[in-house]
């Protein structure tokens, strides 16, 4: 016979972690027609909603608690897709599909439609992402609001889009960045077209993945490679290792980046070289002395 | 020379003469089937979703990755999408992978071996993803119900049926009875018995450890026996699990219809009403609602019963305070039943039970099989909205440590079969045989002083020869 | 004092009926209303934000932490001190969230005394360290506000005119014991246009309300320890810009962590650890370099040790710009069927909704928990900044 010391029994089976929270997954999709990959090759959209509906139905399939939203951003006005305003669809089986599955594909086409129908055909370039993101947030602060206690909401944004962020947004999108940061919100971004610098300030800043797609056609696979797994598995894939950012400013002047620069101390714009006035707000600077001798010192670097 | 006093002490005490209840989830029963009824199950793209969502979270990525891939991918390449850090886990995903001939191993023109998944699976999983195939066999087209039913009263109706069998279990007479098939399957399960005297079913240990439970497990353990039973009824398995998982993917608030449903199907539909996972207005209606319990079935066996998001009402009404009172806002004489297992009631209220969990009670609880970990699971199901609000430890943490010492309080003895040695006749005789034994990893307890050594039991021959060797030799 | 100062004693002020303003609901519940008072104050707060004021976003701040015997009492959980301290923690950390580019020096007053505890610097972590050491201060004597004062008087007075300056004095204390005339401290306070804002957590106190209304500043008395985190947390939004406040252009540098493409960084030490006893300087790749004198710092926002450049990354500058330009305040109206949905959160409106909020820049609804989070959290209006046309306006104009 034996005494033993007391200690918790041992588990007998492997117990890997795993998540049992809730995901939300907030999908932007830039379906602007006024974007340069649209323009070019309009057939492309098709390709490519294909690839977000096979997407987020792969994310519905990982857990039955999962949740989705879909939006379109357009340059004049963004909407949810799905859920959409309104009742749901019905909808009854027509093949083998998860009824789930088919009413999102259902739902996400007809809204898609009526959304592209209303764009007038002025078009415009920009899509305004920033602004996209804004609702998605919004969107979230209501779910984790009405949330039943003790059930925990993990949410992140992934946006898909062609077009390329412009300066313009600047100050739209670090507020969402910083938002999204402060709620706990991860923000993926796939590109599908063009280097967006911008937007991938906002992956680092919240933890998220940035990923430039080599080519279009593998659209899905990059999709369902990369961002389908959810933040607290990533650790466990070996996935993209993340680029480095280059958070340098650029001036208001001339918008390029610089190393080093002066910084109104009302309104904190950023200037290349000393100006006595501030563009931005006005404000009439004293020259000091101090100033004009690190100016010279600049100049000799 | 006196030998060894051969004297076999302590007695044996398997600690797991009672059997507990064994909760098996989706995978456990799926690789305890033989594989001809895997692989007919896989025709089922219902079933493929299932097992699909059951998956570990890095199986499930693994699939997903060569779901559209046609030829086998090299065991190397898969097994470098993991990271280092977590290989075990990556071994222990292949093994669940293979068990379940979700992928199967396949040779590369060049000696490598890789991992594809297998045919059936493959495809039918991509039609539940994106169309194609045969639409499942419940949804045909139906025009509007005029009598249509809404979630609250789906709800009410599965919560009222579920209690039925229930409060059956725990003999309170505040209900009708239920049928006999549903008694059937209690005995059958186990979780009650025959009463050696009058013959009428009473709750076994199991029972009450079904009990406490959360809904979604007891159901799906009950459903597991009644699959169990369900070919002696003369009812096709693999049509029934079909159907399950049907039920189980269905949108809550829908009507389906019966039409094409074959006679055996019909039958095991009306068994399903009896627990009230489907709603059906009249046998002969021609439509039904599926019940919340109905609904993600196989779900239940992720164990963490993780809250669903907006749709789920949470009603606990289990209030803990760090003094080990228990307050439980309820009327219902089966929670109160349940909860007295393992406190000690104080008050009683009409709306309000009011006990205190003591050590007591909550040995009582343990010596009546119950585990300490289905007590805190009880009490964490139930929680209170209040005591959610710190949604990590619903409980008080020093109540939850409390109740696992108590537990652990009584599994400080481990009991070992062994051989008594003594009366050695020198200090010598008693020191080559100690080193032997303990060399050999056979020596249990020794005292030098009084020359007395406990050595294994099964080892007990290989001891007494290798005596009988040295006193020979010596 | 001023005759015509707005803010009366409570007991002059007139008859409040508070406990009118609560109502119960149709289940008997007070929550609600409750809620929905809190929910309206924060509007009236926000309201107040006025657009366009030029604002001092170089903040100096010193906070002067009342550490005399009274700060033992218990009248706050567990005591004055210790819910003092943690609330300063969570204050701290939002501070340099909101205004990555200032500055807090801490100073303690007991025994009659005033002890500097941190200078004034800009690194969360290491005020939050010091604050927790606080916690073994043994409270002693009665605080001496002049001499705290002048403390940070003294160490503000150097610093460049473009800098906002401010004390923050948390008083547990009824009582000071002065060494000479006060007055004159507060005199040469306002001179120097530094803004002394004072929370009490005892009672009203004369002189503190003058310190505080000659500097500009504000003094509040709490009520509890949530009214105290709320009045704390109200000082982190940067005040008006004093008027003596000159403004300058700052020299900064932008230092970047790009490395050569398919080059290894070499393994270099940093400058922020060099000196630090417990956790040494360690050689690392990666980091941050100084681009006038190529200093490596693990971090920023930093002041280069060796040639004074403020180094930061566009984001931190970035991140005070909502307080420049906040979001347009939306106008309240009752729910009148104008809108189907919440243009934020898409929260259908039901019959029970009482008001939705309209932007008047681009004309969208939302309803009120979305009105909060745009303007207490996000900072930009989705209704705005998913319109090509009005996308811009919130920055010009």
């Amino acid at each position: 016979m034996k005494m033993n010391n007391i200690e918790l029994p041992a588990e007998q089976t492997p117990e890997f972690s795993s998540v049992d929270e809730t995901s939300l997954i907030v999908v932007i999709f830039d379906s602007n027609p006024g974007q340069k990959l649209l323009r070019d090759n309009p057939h492309i959209l098709t390709h490519c909603l294909d690839s977000i509906i096979a997407f987020s139905n792969s994310h519905l399939m990982q857990k039955a608690q999962n949740k989705l939203a879909v939006m379109a951003c357009h340059s004049k006005k963004s909407e949810f897709i799905f859920p959409g305003s309104g009742k749901p669809l019905d909808v009854r089986q027509i093949d083998g599909q998860y009824e789930t599955f088919t009413l999102v594909e259902k739902t996400i086409k007809q809204n898609l439609a009526k959304h592209l129908a209303g764009e007038s055909p002025m078009l415009n370039t920009e899509s305004l992402l920033a602004g996209a993101i804004a609702m998605a947030l919004c969107y979230i602060a209501r779910l984790q609001r009405s949330k039943s206690p003790g059930c925990m909401l993990n949410s992140r944004i992934l946006v898909v889009t062609g077009s390329s962020d412009s300066a313009m947004q600047y100050m739209n999108y670090m507020n969402v960045f910083f938002t999204a940061q402060k709620q706990n919100v991860v923000i993926d971004v796939c590109a599908l077209d063009q280097h967006l610098s911008l937007l991938q300030q906002g992956c680092d800043i919240t933890g998220g993945l940035y990923l430039k797609i080599p080519q279009l056609q593998g659209l899905l696979q990059y999709l369902l490679w990369v961002f389908l797994p959810e933040p607290p598995i990533r650790q466990k894939l070996v996935l993209p290792p993340p680029a480095k950012v280059d958070y340098r400013a650029a001036c208001f002047c001339h918008r390029e980046l610089i190393d080093i620069g002066y910084v109104c101390s009302v309104c904190l714009s950023i200037f290349c070289k000393f100006s006595p006035i501030c563009t931005t707000c006005h404000t009439v600077f004293k020259i000091p002395p101090l100033a004009v001798k690190a100016k010279k010192k600049k100049i000799k670097l | 020379m006196a030998d060894n006093g051969s004297s076999s002490t302590s007695a044996v005490l398997s600690l797991n003469k009672f059997s507990n209840l064994e909760c098996k989830n989706l995978h456990d029963y799926l690789r305890t089937r033989p594989q001809n009824i895997l692989e007919k199950l896989y025709n089922h793209p219902t079933i493929c979703l299932a097992v699909y969502r059951e998956l570990p979270e890095l199986a499930r990525q693994y699939v997903i990755r060569i779901l559209f891939v046609e030829q086998p991918v090299p065991q190397a390449v898969v097994a470098s999408w993991g990271s280092q850090a977590f290989s075990k886990e990556h071994v222990y995903v292949s093994k669940v992978l293979s068990e379940l001939s979700v992928w199967q191993e396949a040779s590369i023109p060049g000696g490598l071996l890789g991992w594809i998944l297998s045919p059936t699976f493959k495809k039918n999983l991509k039609i539940t993803l994106l169309g194609g195939g045969k639409p499942w066999s419940m949804s045909s087209a139906l025009d509007t119900d005029n009598k249509a039913r809404d979630v609250a009263f789906l709800d009410s109706y599965s919560l009222e049926r579920w209690e039925c069998v229930l409060h059956y279990m725990v003999g309170s007479q505040q209900q009708e009875g239920i049928s006999a098939d549903a008694v059937r399957i209690l005995l059958h399960a186990g979780l009650m018995k025959r009463d050696e005297e009058d013959g009428s079913p009473v709750i076994t240990r199991q029972g009450f450890q079904f009990l406490l439970l959360d809904r979604h497990a007891q159901v799906w353990h009950f459903i597991l026996q009644y699959l169990d039973t369900v070919e002696q009824r003369g009812l096709d398995l693999v049509e029934c699990l079909t159907f399950l998982f049907q039920l189980s993917f269905s949108t809550l608030g829908k009507d389906y219809s019966t039409e094409g449903m074959s006679q055996g199907l019909l039958v095991f539909l009306q068994h399903l009403r009896e627990f009230g996972l489907v709603y059906q207005r009249k046998r002969k209606a021609g439509r039904f609602y599926p019940t919340r319990l109905a609904i993600n079935i196989t779900s239940s066996a992720a164990n963490k019963s993780a809250p669903v998001l907006d749709d789920d009402t949470h009603k606990g009404y289990i209030v803990v305070e760090t003094n080990y009172r228990v307050y439980a806002y309820t009327d219902s004489n089966l929670q109160v039943a349940l909860i007295s297992l393992f406190t000690e009631l104080m008050y009683r209220f009409p709306n309000l039970v009011v006990g205190v969990i003591t050590r007591e009670s909550v040995r009582q609880a343990l010596r009546g099989g119950i585990t300490a970990d289905q007590i805190i699971g009880y009490l964490k199901q139930h929680a209170h909205e209040q005591m959610l609000q710190d949604s990590r430890n619903p409980l008080p943490p020093t109540v939850v440590d409390q109740i696992k010492l108590w537990e652990l309080e009584r599994n400080r003895l481990t009991y070992q079969e062994g051989v008594l040695y003594s009366q050695f006749l020198s200090q010598a005789d008693y020191n080559v045989l100690k080193e032997y034994a303990q060399t050999n990893g056979h020596l249990i307890w020794s005292h030098k002083e009084k020359r007395t050594l406990v050595i294994n039991k099964c080892a007990h021959d290989d001891v007494k020869k290798f005596w009988k060797r040295y006193s020979k030799g010596s | 004092m001023d005759e015509d100062d707005p803010k009366e004693y409570r007991w002059e002020t007139g008859y409040e009926k508070t406990w009118e303003a609560i109502k119960e609901d149709d289940e008997g519940f007070l929550e609600a209303s409750i809620a929905d008072i809190i929910q309206r104050a924060k509007r009236k707060r926000q309201s107040k934000k006025v657009y366009g004021t030029k604002l001092g976003m170089m903040r100096h701040l010193y906070v002067i932490l009342d550490c005399s015997e009274s700060m033992s009492s218990q009248d706050l959980k567990p005591t004055r001190l210790i819910c003092s301290l943690k609330l300063l923690e969570g204050f701290m950390e939002e501070f340099f969230d909101q205004n990555p580019i200032s500055q807090i020096g801490v100073i303690i007053m007991h025994n009659k005394r005033a002890e500097k505890i941190m200078n004034l610097a800009g690194n969360a972590r290491k005020h939050i360290k010091s604050l927790k050491n606080l916690n073994k201060t043994t409270l002693v004597g009665e605080p001496s506000l002049q001499n705290g004062l002048e403390m940070a008087l003294k160490s503000l007075k150097s610093l460049p005119t473009h800098a906002s300056r401010e004390i923050l004095i948390i008083m547990g204390s009824l009582t000071t014991c002065d060494p000479s005339d006060i007055n004159s401290t507060i005199e040469s306070l306002k001179k120097e246009g530094i803004r002394c804002s004072v929370i009490g957590l005892a009672a009203e106190v004369y002189i503190c309300k003058l310190l505080a209304d000659k500097t500009g500043g504000v003094y509040n008395v709490i009520l509890d320890d949530s009214h105290f985190k709320d009045l704390l947390y109200q000082q982190i939004d940067p005040p008006p810009a004093a008027c003596g406040q000159e403004s300058n252009l700052i020299k900064m540098g932008f230092p970047h962590q790009m490395a050569v493409e398919g080059t290894e960084e070499p393994l270099t030490m940093c400058m922020c650890h060099v000196d630090s006893i417990d956790e040494g300087s360690k050689l690392t790749t990666g980091g941050y370099y100084c681009p006038q004198c190529y200093s490596k710092y693990c971090e920023l926002p930093v002041e280069c040790r060796a040639c004074g450049l403020t180094l930061v990354s566009a984001p931190h500058l970035a991140r005070s710009y909502h307080h420049l330009f906040p979001a347009m305040n939306y106008k309240e109206f009752a729910y009148e069927n104008q809108a189907e949905i919440c243009s934020g959160c898409q929260k259908q409106f039901t019959e029970n909704e009482k008001e939705v909020y309209k932007c008047p820049n681009c004309n969208n609804y939302f309803c009120i928990d979305c009105d909060i989070f745009v303007h207490e959290t996000l900072h930009t209006c989705p209704g705005c900044a998913t319109n090509s046309s009005t996308f811009q306006l919130t920055q010009t104009g």
